[in-house]
């Protein structure tokens, strides 16, 4: 089990790197032009209160000031108030926080739900019609902007058909459900075109492999060799590419939740960009950047399950 | 008596746009029941392709069995279930095992998936008898190996597992592609043994493919050699090897560096001169695993090598693979990181001035690799590649590189045309040959040739040792020529040094220790060796098995 004994190591390696990531949102944040006190205050303020304000929310100390304030804060398990919605950031995050991760969860899972076997239908009957079908596809599933494909679906299966609601986020868990197979869908189209190619290249190089020679060499079936050697060996450089998306597919969810207006994190980092409030962007951005630290650690541990010759 | 396995009039053919070539053509054969056939021939001779034609997996689309029959016990078999005769009565092992075992499957699982799907055993009887094969072919802990993987274990252990894998449904035939070329020597006696083992225990009958005759001596019942997707001859071993009547074979018994001729051996070379290399206590340890917060580790590659080297020796460096060999030439050419002790090369101290030395290295050694075609840039032809040596080493007149590419290529033996193609369009002698011919370009007092020949065919082998040996007596240069094969080292080299587990164990003139080695360990080195003369039997490999497992 010793291949294992990184999960206990790895978090600690977490220190400089979360270190280093809220030094950078903390610094990109304030690069956003606008006064947060003047846009609080909307534009008939008087600068005396303006001045209350910058001074109340630590606007007018020196910027490593604020960073001291930030960090302290965030040790308290706070990460500062935000001006637009007059709580804790933490526990506005804290309420945001389920869409976002259920509409990640639902896009990664939809894709691999498409990629795999498109993938294999692909690579098994390589140069055929079908093959040149999901290659057309997948080229085209990467070009296609994810504000656009919602639309589109929104389009095709809210107001043509009726199947689906239009937009938001439900009450029960189904009605969630219900919810977020659009948003989920437009993500996992754009992730399975990028995962499609991977396996399909990987299945491709397997079927002509050593092993698959081997397997049929033992009298498998072409079934067997595919499906329990091919593609378990295919994985392995796929969920690393998954792993090195989940940036992306965060960023992407953005983008989602704004066309489908799911009141996730997405969405709150864009009412906060817009109204200048400084704690609800940094919270937010951190938020997305633990979340990413955190997946790839997850990928790593899966590659280490999938793949025994892998130490870390 | 009729036999078990007959194949009649096989012929196979290459179609790819447009183009046509019979790569088989017309071959009858026929394996009697019990017996270990072996095939031989030089790579492209068409001896693989044979047998996978036979089991019905062609490695290519664009192949096609135009003609001939196959017949297993009286059935012809390319109208019967192909895949239930592949495992079940045909099993077949290859010439890489690391990359024929599945790396992400446990070696049990690989041997249990033909038991179930073949003899419809549950996961519980299939695990049983899996652990029974592992042990079998010689699993010291077969309960352990069958739940760990192919990376987890050595060479020879791997292919121990394949043979299991190809065995485990009980098969009537075992086709074995090449089954100890990857190993070392020790490692192939023991592989071999192992497969009369299982043919005398288990009246197996086997298809022994090789390019080495020594091997087939060794082994072998009856031989077929193959040139050019034809047989050119069949016979009883003894027979075939005593009197061989196709002058191919002859060629073949001819280029084996056989072990039998004792006292051809160089003479001792006079140690008057200073010497070329001087090494002393040389230690190169690499990191291995360890990192941020966990203990590093580090492998000893070389422990504490002493070596002196005249000018215009010849000195063989033999060792199993892993026994530093390698990591030895790296470092005295400055290619590898000294850990500590000393290197001088003409006087130059590589250790104390690197700088100084590396340049002088860099005029006065070169290096000679083990794969030609992946040593030499595929985007330059042989001609580019030796005149960016020659303008980078800037001791020839520009106008004068084209004279002296000719003659380097004179020097190889390789047509002066050659200097206009490229490594793809050239065979693996021809590529060795652009490679020595690029490490002569800066002209060098030694080079230092890494298993240079390892990768080539007996008869091209022949011809690289040849080559050598004319070089040597023609320019006076020194050779420090590493290799696995010590039948070649006797030949060509007047010095032998003995490498095992990054220290030497013994040195001396070639003679001595070919004919009284010192060591037990370069005893059983030099009798693991397969000679061609098959009343000269394996004798090897018993005695490092007896070590390893004392360890």
């Amino acid at each position: 089990m010793h291949r294992y004994r990184f999960i206990l190591f790895r978090p600690l390696q977490f220190i400089p790197v979360l270190f280093g990531i809220s030094i950078i949102t903390f610094v990109l944040v304030r690069l956003i032009p606008g006064d947060p006190a003047r846009i609080l205050l909307g534009t008939r303020a008087t600068p005396t209160a303006i001045a209350k304000i910058r001074a109340q929310y630590g606007l007018d100390d020196p910027m490593w000031m604020q960073y001291l304030y930030f960090l302290k804060n965030l040790a308290a398990g706070e990460m500062g108030k935000s001006t637009l919605y007059k709580i804790d950031v933490l526990r506005l995050i804290a309420t945001r926080i389920e869409p976002t991760l259920a509409l990640v969860v639902m896009g990664v899972v939809l894709a691999l739900l498409i990629a795999v076997p498109f993938a294999a239908l692909s690579a098994r009957r390589q140069g055929g019609l079908a093959d040149h079908g999901v290659r057309l596809v997948s080229t085209a599933g990467i070009g296609f902007p994810s504000f656009w494909l919602g639309a589109m679906l929104i389009l095709l299966f809210s107001i043509r058909l009726d199947w689906l609601p239009v937009s938001g986020y439900g009450e029960t868990p189904v009605d969630k459900l219900q919810h977020l197979i659009l948003p989920g869908l437009t993500i996992a189209l754009s992730l399975s075109a990028v995962l499609t190619r991977s396996l399909r290249a990987g299945m491709i190089a397997g079927l002509s492999s050593d092993v698959a020679t081997a397997a049929r060499a033992r009298g498998m079936p072409e079934n067997t060799v595919f499906w329990r050697h091919v593609v378990p060996n295919a994985l392995v450089p796929t969920v690393n590419l998954l792993a090195v998306n989940i940036g992306w597919l965060i960023g992407g969810t953005v983008v989602v939740e704004s066309v489908f207006a799911v009141p996730g994190l997405g969405q709150l980092m864009v009412r906060g960009i817009f109204s200048r409030d400084y704690m609800v962007v940094q919270g937010v951005a951190l938020t997305f950047a633990v979340a990413t630290v955190l997946i790839n650690f997850a990928a790593d541990i899966i590659t280490v399950a999938l793949d025994p010759r892998i130490k870390l | 008596m009729s036999a078990q396995l007959e194949i009649r009039g096989l012929s196979v053919v290459y179609r790819d746009a447009g183009e046509e070539r019979e790569l088989l053509q017309d071959i009858s054969l026929d394996l009697q029941r019990g017996e270990i056939l072996g095939l031989v021939g030089e790579s492209g001779s068409g001896k693989s392709l044979l047998c996978r034609t036979v089991i019905g997996l062609m490695p290519s689309r664009s192949l096609t069995m135009t003609a001939g029959t196959v017949t297993l016990d009286g059935v012809a078999i390319h109208d019967t279930d192909m895949a239930g005769l592949r495992g079940r009565r045909i099993g077949m092992i290859f010439q890489n095992p690391t990359s024929h075992l599945d790396p992400v499957m446990t070696i049990g699982k690989q041997i249990a998936e033909g038991l179930r799907h073949h003899k419809r055993l549950s996961a519980v009887a299939a695990k049983a008898e899996a652990i029974g094969l592992l042990r079998q072919v010689g699993f010291p802990d077969p309960g352990r190996a069958y739940g760990s993987y192919a990376h987890e274990f050595s060479g020879g252990m791997r292919q121990r597992a394949m043979i299991a894998v190809a065995l485990a449904c009980d098969p009537e035939i075992l086709i074995a592609d090449e089954p100890t070329t990857a190993l070392d020597v020790t490692i192939q006696a023991q592989i071999l043994r192992l497969l009369i083992e299982l043919r005398d225990r288990r009246g197996l009958s086997i298809i022994l493919i090789t390019h080495d005759l020594g091997v087939v001596a060794q082994s072998c019942d009856r031989i077929a050699v193959m040139r050019a997707g034809r047989i050119v001859e069949e016979g009883e071993k003894r027979a075939l090897l005593a009197d061989p009547r196709h002058p191919y074979t002859r060629q073949l018994i001819d280029s084996h560096p056989t072990m039998t001729h004792a006292g051809d051996e160089p003479a001792p070379h006079p140690h008057d001169r200073k010497p070329i290399f001087e090494i002393d206590d040389l230690r190169v340890h690499f990191p291995a695993g360890g990192g941020f917060l966990t203990p590093k580790r580090e492998f000893q590659a070389l422990k504490g090598v002493s070596l002196r080297v005249w000018p215009g020796e010849t000195v063989g460096i033999v060792g199993e693979s892993g026994s530093g060999k390698s990591t030895l030439a790296r470092a005295i050419l400055g290619l590898t990181r000294i850990t500590s002790g000393q290197v001088s090369f003409e006087g130059h101290v590589l250790t104390r001035d690197p700088k100084a030395t590396l340049k002088h290295l860099h005029h006065g050694a070169a290096m000679v690799f083990q794969d030609p075609f992946n040593a030499l840039n595929p985007r330059l032809t042989i001609g580019e590649t030796l005149a960016e040596v020659l303008r980078t080493q800037g001791e020839t007149p520009a106008a004068e590189i084209e004279t002296r590419i000719g003659e380097l290529l004179d020097m190889v033996g390789l047509e002066r045309s050659y200097a206009t193609r490229r490594p793809r369009s050239m065979s693996g002698g021809q590529c060795q040959r652009a490679g020595i011919a690029r490490a002569l370009a800066v002209n060098p007092r030694v080079i230092i040739a890494d298993e240079c020949v390892a990768a080539l065919d007996v008869t091209i082998q022949a011809q690289i040792v040849a080559l050598f040996r004319d070089l040597i007596a023609r320019t006076g240069l020194t050779l420090i020529f590493i290799a696995h094969d010590l039948a070649i080292v006797r030949t060509l080299c007047e010095r032998v040094v003995v490498m095992h587990h990054g220290a030497i164990v013994e040195e001396g003139p070639s003679a001595r220790i070919f004919a009284r080695p010192e060591q037990a360990y370069t005893a059983a080195l030099i009798a693991a060796v397969p000679d061609i003369d098959p009343d000269r039997p394996l004798n090897g490999g018993q005695t490092t098995l007896q070590q390893e497992s004392a360890t």
